[in-house]
């Protein structure tokens, strides 16, 4: 029994990760306006991203932290373009996002076909380990409490929020709103493709197409829940990636629980807890709202 | 003298528009400068200018040294505290840290400075509009702006607040900061200001020294000639319309309770009060927008229209064409919807009837608003509040924002509907409009109905102490 | 320049544009770009077996789209036609497989259960936020998921065909499948039903009071909310009428092409008429123009990864530029007008 709660409590923590990161991500996006739909997409093209690099350099763990750097790197760009055409180009935050994700899937999914030569998933690299795995399940806790840090102590927080709920009174002292907002949905962008990254060379060695799964919509809803801090978002994070758990932890173990059945639970618990809380919490004030 | 901030030959055109037309401007230190004009007449653009937050297409702006500006519409993060606002861009740091107990001491010595009562902690949204402006205020004053502008300052404040406000200002000036005030208050210029420039249609049309003028001479040159006379009022037979009750809606701050009022037809009643004293929860109350305990009853039948106070967000879609607008909340009156379809002929000639007599000047009905000027949008809200005749007519703010001359045509139709017999309840936060049109005034304070005036015994100077809350 | 900016953000500008990013594409996977091309449009409009095909991946964007275009004309962004699809196909499916009647009747409670159950589908994400304003972006989102493991689930478990190998129900009698619109092509008369669903929509929107107050709704809610329009009801019948749309099209789907349900019923249809929707402008006649474009893309990718070796997940990155090209241009054009929204006061 104790055995079934301790690999119960480690796979929460493992399948929490993933969308701590994107939620963390979702977090400061949203902080300063821009709602990040294509966190989905930027997981992807960090998953992605990390699997190639390691394929590429091939030299054991060098491999791995290489295509880990290069995952966060990918994310990072994919957010640079949403932040572009969420600020520079005035482009609907929800269609650029909507456009993002299909670009994302649809590119690695094309990137297996150029890169591996076969279709469906990738040939298996060097991933992380089981140290490297666990190094950024913590890391996962770090991040949030650097982006408390960040957010309600620095000056640059203090502008990202206020960016987020009036970019008129920003310009108003001074400053460029569009400026905070480029750096926080690229940085958006970088802790997503670090979960996304988690996902394919941290708890495995290889990329399939689908593997995000949808954890960066779960990731949005975690943001919500979590009113739109980064503990709170964590907190939810870990709540969702507990469903998870409970999923392969269950699967198997009661005939009358089929496994695609319970595939769809964290799903539902996402939709259970939209329902329950969002009429209760209010989103940052410019929240979607183009500069 | 060199001036401390010197525009000179400044041009600004929008699609459609010559906003500002070859405009010169200098402004000296220690000076008060008044700007009036009409809405339209390029103030804003103009004072957006010598901000700095808009690029002129011709002409040059040297200020001596920083420009700072409090906008009409405040620009403060309302979930934000008082300290973080005012020091946003320049908080002093402690590291990589804001150094919070630093902030606080400087937002509470540069208050104390400029005799301003606030407390840095607070959280702007949770601040009287009043408060809210001080904070934006405060914000300008610390960046130590050799010239200071003004945009419309007073629009939401008290006659006591607007005192104050003006105290400071003028130890401001006094300290060596020019001043420039844009405003349509012509009694405020007269009283505070040594110079006033006057605007019409993007040019300035006049300037002189204050002391050697008059609210008339001023308000002549805004409009350009005669002011427009608002229609003559009529003997009328009152009967009971709408009766409100012991009314209670909205929250603790800015909400009503226990108001009693009755309006009759063939009368207009006019709510005087600052802005944010319960006005916007008993109208949405009365209207039927928002839950509220006690009674609003109709004597017969229910026959009401709302002039909402912000035509962009509550009275026009504005994407919409003008015939699509002249039947939004009509378009389940029967004529206008038959059976599941919209009658667009019918909305069409509705859309015509309103252009014609509410003189919107627009290329044509199939035109969206968005492209009409504020007091032609205005002058369709009003136009189709009125043209079904109803019983009962809730005006809020009817003429804000909008020029002389359409404002003279609301007012005059607003008098004419109620010579026509339909009872007016008229909330409006420019108390000469109220003096002019009511037949009763009530005053508002702090959600509660604080004295009633019959238009033959009004006194303006009873009236101003109530709305600050004395007796 | 501004000639230029004119280019880009007219229709032939994005055409062009969009060209030389597929060639570019074509480059990077080593194959000529008019080898390509023209395995694109010999594979889409070749012959008339691929005209069928691309008529078929139109009618199959068309549902799909003109729902996304009712709910975003009302302000209510539905990313969730995929779910709904697959949930209207699912329940023509079963009850297809369970009945015995004369086939008119057959067809008809196919494809008006079909739109049920998208509509319900719907009608979740618009009671949820219309009850409890939960945010429907998400909601769909996850719906979509939801949908497509529960589907999963019944076609392996209670609905499944034990004579077959995979996940699926069991086939429609020959006399329940939807009539053929091109002999000895796959193109079903469901192409027909989608036209004339798009001009009733646009009847809808340009002449009925439903229209315009969803339209109200979409533009300026706090003015439609004053107007006397119930906002709640509203959502949730918008929700349900889009995700019928969608459900009507898994249906017929369904009836039309697959003649039994399955889980791969849809490659993504549902979020490439996302694309379509916002290519045709939101507007019904438009949508059904640009749901032939992509029918082309649809179509003639699947050839080009057969012939030219592009693979057709090549075009899921085409479209999503295409949306986000189509969604910048509006800026450029606006730029080029010099409207810089600044107020006049």
């Amino acid at each position: 029994m104790t055995g079934l709660v301790l690999t119960l409590l480690w796979l929460t923590l493992v399948k929490s990760t993933p969308i701590i990161y994107a939620a963390l991500g979702g977090v400061i996006s949203e902080r300063s306006g821009v709602i990040n739909i294509g966190l989905e997409g930027m997981m992807a093209a960090g998953a992605f991203g990390a699997v190639v690099a390691s394929y590429y350099i091939a030299h054991g763990i060098v491999g791995a932290l290489t295509g880990l750097i290069v995952g966060i790197a990918s994310g990072a760009v994919v957010g640079y373009v949403l932040a572009l055409a969420a600020t520079k180009f005035k482009v609907d935050q929800i269609v650029a996002g909507v456009g993002i994700n299909l670009i994302c899937s649809g590119g690695a999914a094309y990137g297996l076909v150029l890169i591996f030569n076969q279709p469906g998933a990738s040939r298996q690299v060097n991933g992380l380990g089981n140290n490297g795995e666990s190094a950024l399940v913590a890391l996962a806790f770090l991040v949030a409490f650097a982006l408390y840090w960040l957010l309600y102590r620095t000056p640059w927080g203090l502008r990202v929020r206020a960016t987020g709920e009036n970019p008129l009174a920003v310009k108003s002292a001074g400053l460029d709103p569009l400026r905070f907002r480029m750096i926080a949905v690229t940085l958006s962008g970088a802790l997503a493709g670090l979960g996304g990254a988690f996902l394919s060379i941290g708890e495995l060695n290889l990329y399939s197409d689908g593997m995000t799964a949808g954890r960066g919509f779960i990731a949005l809803a975690a943001v919500i829940f979590g009113r739109w801090t980064p503990l709170g978002a964590t907190g939810a994070a870990i709540v969702f990636g507990l469903f998870e758990a409970l999923q392969y932890a269950l699967e198997g173990r009661f005939a009358w629980l089929p496994a695609d059945a319970l595939s769809a639970l964290p799903y539902v618990a996402a939709l259970v807890v939209l329902a329950g809380i969002t009429g209760r919490v209010r989103a940052p004030a410019a929240d979607g709202v183009p500069y | 003298m060199t001036p401390a901030l010197q525009l000179r030959g400044i041009r600004k055109r929008f699609p459609g528009i010559v906003a500002v037309d070859d405009v010169d401007l200098e402004l000296y230190a220690g000076e008060i400068h008044a700007l009036v004009g009409e809405n339209g007449a390029g103030k804003s653009t103009l004072a957006a200018i010598a901000f700095g937050e808009l690029r002129p297409d011709a002409g040059s702006v040297s200020a001596t040294g920083s420009v700072g500006l409090v906008h009409q519409h405040f620009e403060l993060v309302g979930r934000l505290r008082v300290w973080q606002n005012v020091l946003l861009g320049r908080e002093p740091r402690d590291g990589w840290r804001i150094d919070v107990g630093a902030a606080r001491k400087r937002v509470a010595s540069l208050a104390a400075a400029n005799n301003l009562a606030i407390e840095p902690d607070a959280f702007v949204d949770e601040l009287p509009i009043g408060i809210q402006q001080r904070v934006e205020l405060l914000r300008e004053l610390e960046r130590e702006p050799a010239v200071l502008l003004l945009d419309e300052p007073t629009s939401a404040l008290a006659p006591a607040e607007i005192d104050a406000f003006f105290a400071t200002v003028v130890a401001l000036a006094q300290r060596g900061t020019a001043v420039l005030i844009v405003t349509h208050k012509l009694q405020e210029v007269i009283s505070y200001s040594a110079r006033v420039s006057v605007m019409r249609h993007g040019k300035i049309v006049a300037a002189m020294p204050t002391k050697e003028t008059s609210v008339d001479e001023i308000a002549r040159a805004m409009v350009g000639g005669a002011l427009p006379q608002i229609a003559a009022r009529e003997q009328t037979t009152q009967q009971p319309c709408l009766a409100v009750h012991d009314l209670r809606a909205g929250a603790a701050e800015g909400g009503v309770s226990g108001i009693d009022l009755e309006t009759r037809s063939g009368e207009i009643v006019g709510i005087a009060g600052v802005e944010g004293n319960g006005q916007t929860a008993l109208a949405d109350a009365i209207a039927g927008m928002i839950p509220y305990r006690g009674s609003v009853a109709f004597a017969g039948q229910r026959n009401l229209a709302v002039i909402p106070q912000d035509r962009h967000l509550e009275g026009l879609v504005l994407n919409f064409s003008v015939v699509e607008n002249a039947v939004l909340g009509r378009q389940h009156r029967p004529g206008i919807q038959r059976g599941a379809l919209l009658d667009y002929a019918r909305a069409r000639s509705d859309a015509r009837t309103i252009v014609e007599r509410f003189d919107v000047r627009a290329p044509s009905v199939d035109v969206k608003v968005r492209t009409l000027s504020g007091g032609n949008q205005q002058k369709l809200v009003v136009g189709r509040a009125l043209i079904d005749r109803p019983r009962f007519v809730l005006a809020y703010n009817p003429t804000r924002g909008v020029d002389v001359g359409a404002t003279a045509l609301v007012q005059s139709r607003l008098v004419e509907a109620r010579n026509g017999g339909a009872a007016i309840l008229l909330i409006s936060f420019d108390l000469d409009e109220i003096l002019s049109l009511a037949d009763r005034i009530l005053v508002m304070y702090r959600g509660k109905i604080a004295g009633s005036f019959d238009r033959a015994n009004v006194d303006r100077a009873a009236i101003g102490r109530l709305m600050a809350g004395s007796q | 320049m501004k000639r230029l900016a004119a280019f880009i953000s007219g229709p032939l500008g994005a055409i062009v544009l969009i060209v030389v990013l597929m060639s570019l594409a074509m480059l990077v996977a080593g194959t000529n770009p008019v080898d390509g091309f023209s395995a694109l449009i010999l594979g889409s409009l070749g012959g008339r077996n691929q005209i069928g095909e691309t008529l078929v991946a139109t009618t199959a964007l068309l549902f799909p789209a003109l729902g996304i275009c009712l709910a975003f004309r009302a302000g209510l962004f539905n990313i969730g036609a995929e779910g709904q699809l697959l949930v209207g196909g699912m329940f023509a499916g079963a009850v297809g497989a369970a009945i015995t009647m004369p086939p008119f009747p057959a067809i008809v409670l196919m494809l008006v259960l079909g739109a049920v159950g998208g509509g319900l589908w719907g009608a979740i994400a618009g009671w949820m936020k219309a009850k409890l304003r939960a945010n429907e972006i998400i909601s769909t989102l996850m719906l979509n998921f939801v949908a497509q493991y529960i589907t999963l689930y019944l076609v392996d478990g209670p609905l499944k065909n034990p004579a077959a190998t995979g996940a699926e129900t069991a086939w429609l009698v020959p006399s329940y499948w939807l009539p053929t619109l091109i002999p000895h092509t796959r193109l079903s008369i469901g192409l027909l039903i989608a036209v004339a669903l798009a001009v009733l929509l646009q009847f809808v929107f340009t002449r009925t009071v439903f229209g315009y107050e969803l339209r109200a709704a979409g533009e300026a809610p706090e003015a439609a909310r004053r107007s006397g329009i119930n906002l709640g009801r509203l959502t949730w019948l918008t929700l349900a009428i889009s995700g019928a749309f969608a459900g009507l099209g898994g249906a017929t789907i369904v009836t039309g092409e697959l003649h039994r349900f399955n889980t791969q019923l849809s490659p993504g249809y549902g979020f490439i008429a996302i694309a379509v929707a916002l290519v045709g402008d939101l507007d019904p006649l438009k949508v059904c123009i640009a749901s032939f474009a992509f029918g082309i893309l649809e179509a003639g990718g699947l050839a080009m990864q057969a012939s030219a070796q592009v693979p057709k997940d090549a075009i899921h990155v085409i479209e999503g530029l295409i949306i986000l090209v189509l969604a910048a241009r509006r800026y450029v054009a606006q730029r080029s007008e010099r409207i810089e929204g600044a107020p006049v006061a």
